[in-house]
């Protein structure tokens, strides 16, 4: 019930935070757009698309509008999770979060939720309107699949998010400039904009350390008509199991950043 | 019986903080916030914690709170260690740290009131009932401040809406640190009242950090003066004030002859201010002892065809005591 509680609570923190900052959400929803007018006209200036289909096997506007949303929807996830503590502390809510007695993790799991239904809100106004421009209503169903991936790629993102925060302020203390040489980084190894199989070795290394660079694997087959059944589900079966995996590693990092900033004080 | 809320006992605290010298080179500095303090605080009394900046008011008020772990020493609250059952303390507490931040902005001050709520614990049926009735102890309805943006509030309406979340479990403990800094006297005013009832007629401990010595005074029942990390003293106003040394000052206006002066040192007194307005004398004399020379004073006055307008002897204030204290350096 708290748990069910600290959902509520976190969907009113996000209906304040972008139903009432108007201008943000339109950039949400046009995010998708401006990266794949963006990426496009800069590509039909220096090469050819059909070059680009040749190499990728899907036509540049759909590779990066599902690019664009799968960024967005992802980093949207995590970013909440990550900054969280800077943004508490600028706020001067931090210390009236600690105090609450509820355990921790339900906080932090409570987190994505809400903005689970913003992946679905820019799905519904990039994914859908393009692929079913493409591919008819037949676009609609996979749309909707590639939503629903989205979904599970956003939730899937937080356990290692939660263990890079953990780190990061742990080490670092609350510095802002660390996350944004961090979320940069995570920007290309999740590989939506930039396939994993066209990283160097060690940048695909981190790649499938990932959990939810799996999962946009399988949107990337799944757009270019190549999904084997089998193999998705192994890519699948790999993100779940790194997303266990790193929960209780998360947990403890949180953990070791709380407890440093109970023995430091919170300023 | 009175119960214990607060029992803290040679808390000690040190910061390490870095002090830069050039650009790559920094110098680690060790800063002693606490160095060993205990005092109890009982249900049903408002305990002041006053202090000169850095004293180490709000580290107290931190640890009590489960947000700073201690270097030395136990607090318990209610019977709950503050560090090994910090969870079961914040149930019993409720905090007010900064009046000016403390919510977010784009949320109304009910929304952030059912934020806090909800994080805290509560069921939504009984937070919608807790936080009208708050609303309207605080007088926040009537501000209209209900349903306005967090970052639309005065400061005066900020510091209620922290009070109101401080009490939004109905702890048994409050802990307000300065929580009518920098606000119009009517707010300050409601707020002090209503801490006085809380403690009085609720039966909550509060402890209430303050540099307003007006404030202090009545407010708190009891009061803890701390400077550099130590409790330098502690009991009520009344008590506090003897126990600085006694100079009072005699404020009296006499009307009569020109020698004045000569009647003054006669009996000894040196430090003493006159001033001549209208033919009548303006006398200002500090004393250990008033009520022996008052006596001798008046005596000699009168026999010198002295008519004695006007008389009072000035107490000290908690601020002479808070002054002096803090220029004692502990």
């Amino acid at each position: 019930m708290s748990l069910w509680n600290m959902i509520l609570a976190e969907a009113k923190f996000v209906y304040a935070d972008l139903f009432r900052r108007k201008s943000t959400l339109v950039m949400i929803i046009a995010y998708p757009y401006i990266l794949t007018l963006f990426v496009v006209l800069l590509g039909y200036a220096m090469g050819s698309r059909q070059v680009f289909i040749e190499r990728t096997g899907a036509p540049p506007e759909i590779f990066f509008i599902t690019a664009g949303f799968l960024l967005i929807s992802i980093l949207g996830v995590s970013d909440d999770l990550l900054w969280r503590p800077n943004f508490e502390l600028w706020m001067g809510t931090l210390q009236y979060v600690l105090i609450s007695p509820l355990p921790r993790i339900y906080r932090y799991i409570a987190i994505p939720f809400p903005r689970l239904l913003i992946v679905i809100l820019i799905g519904a106004t990039s994914i859908v309107p393009v692929y079913m421009y493409y591919y008819g209503l037949g676009g609609l169903v996979e749309g909707a699949a590639v939503i629903l991936l989205a979904l599970i790629s956003g939730l899937f993102f937080t356990t290692p998010i939660m263990v890079l925060m953990g780190i990061i302020y742990g080490i670092s203390g609350e510095s802002w400039r660390i996350i944004n040489i961090v979320r940069p980084l995570l920007m290309i190894l999740l590989g939506a904009y930039y396939p994993r199989y066209l990283m160097p070795l060690m940048g695909r290394i981190v790649s499938y350390l990932i959990p939810s660079s799996h999962i946009v694997e399988v949107i990337q087959l799944m757009i270019i008509e190549k999904l084997d059944v089998l193999y998705a589900l192994s890519l699948i079966g790999i993100a779940t199991a790194l997303f266990i995996l790193y929960a209780p590693i998360g947990i403890k990092s949180i953990n070791y950043w709380e407890t440093k900033k109970l023995r430091e004080g919170i300023r | 019986m009175r119960r214990e809320a607060v029992v803290a006992e040679n808390l000690k605290k040190r910061y390490v903080t870095k002090k830069r010298r050039g650009i790559l080179r920094g110098e680690k500095e060790v800063v002693e916030a606490l160095k060993g303090i205990s005092f109890k605080i009982y249900s049903g009394e408002v305990v002041g914690l006053l202090g000169p900046n850095g004293a180490g008011k709000t580290t107290t008020v931190k640890i009590i709170a489960t947000l700073l772990i201690p270097d030395g020493g136990d607090a318990w609250v209610y019977g709950y260690h503050v560090v090994r059952e910090a969870n079961t303390v914040r149930k019993h507490l409720g905090v007010l740290l900064s009046v000016e931040k403390g919510f977010y902005g784009k949320l109304t001050g009910r929304e952030n009131l059912e934020y806090f709520g909800l994080l805290y614990g509560l069921k939504r049926e009984e937070l919608k009932k807790r936080i009208d009735y708050l609303m309207k102890l605080l007088e926040l309805d009537k501000l209209g401040a209900v349903d306005r943006l967090f970052e639309e509030y005065s400061l005066g309406m900020k510091a209620r809406l922290g009070l109101a979340r401080a009490l939004l479990r109905d702890p048994p403990l409050l802990l307000l640190d300065e929580p009518t800094l920098g606000l119009d006297p009517p707010s300050a005013r409601k707020i002090r009242e209503l801490v006085k009832d809380l403690a009085h007629k609720e039966g909550k401990a509060i402890l209430y950090t303050t540099h307003n010595m007006f404030e202090a005074e009545i407010v708190c029942d009891r009061i803890i003066l701390i400077n550099k990390g130590r409790i330098v003293a502690e009991g009520t106003p009344e008590q506090l004030k003897s126990l600085i040394p006694a100079i009072r000052t005699i404020n009296m206006v006499v009307k009569g002859s020109d020698n004045i002066d000569t009647i003054l040192k006669s009996l000894s007194i040196n430090s003493y201010k006159v001033e001549r307005t209208n033919g009548l004398y303006h006398i200002k004399i500090n004393t250990l002892k008033p009520e022996e020379l008052l006596g001798e004073l008046l005596k000699k006055l009168m026999s010198n065809g002295y008519e004695t307008i006007s008389l009072k002897i000035e107490e000290p204030t908690l601020e002479d005591v808070f002054i002096y204290f803090a220029e004692k350096g502990g």
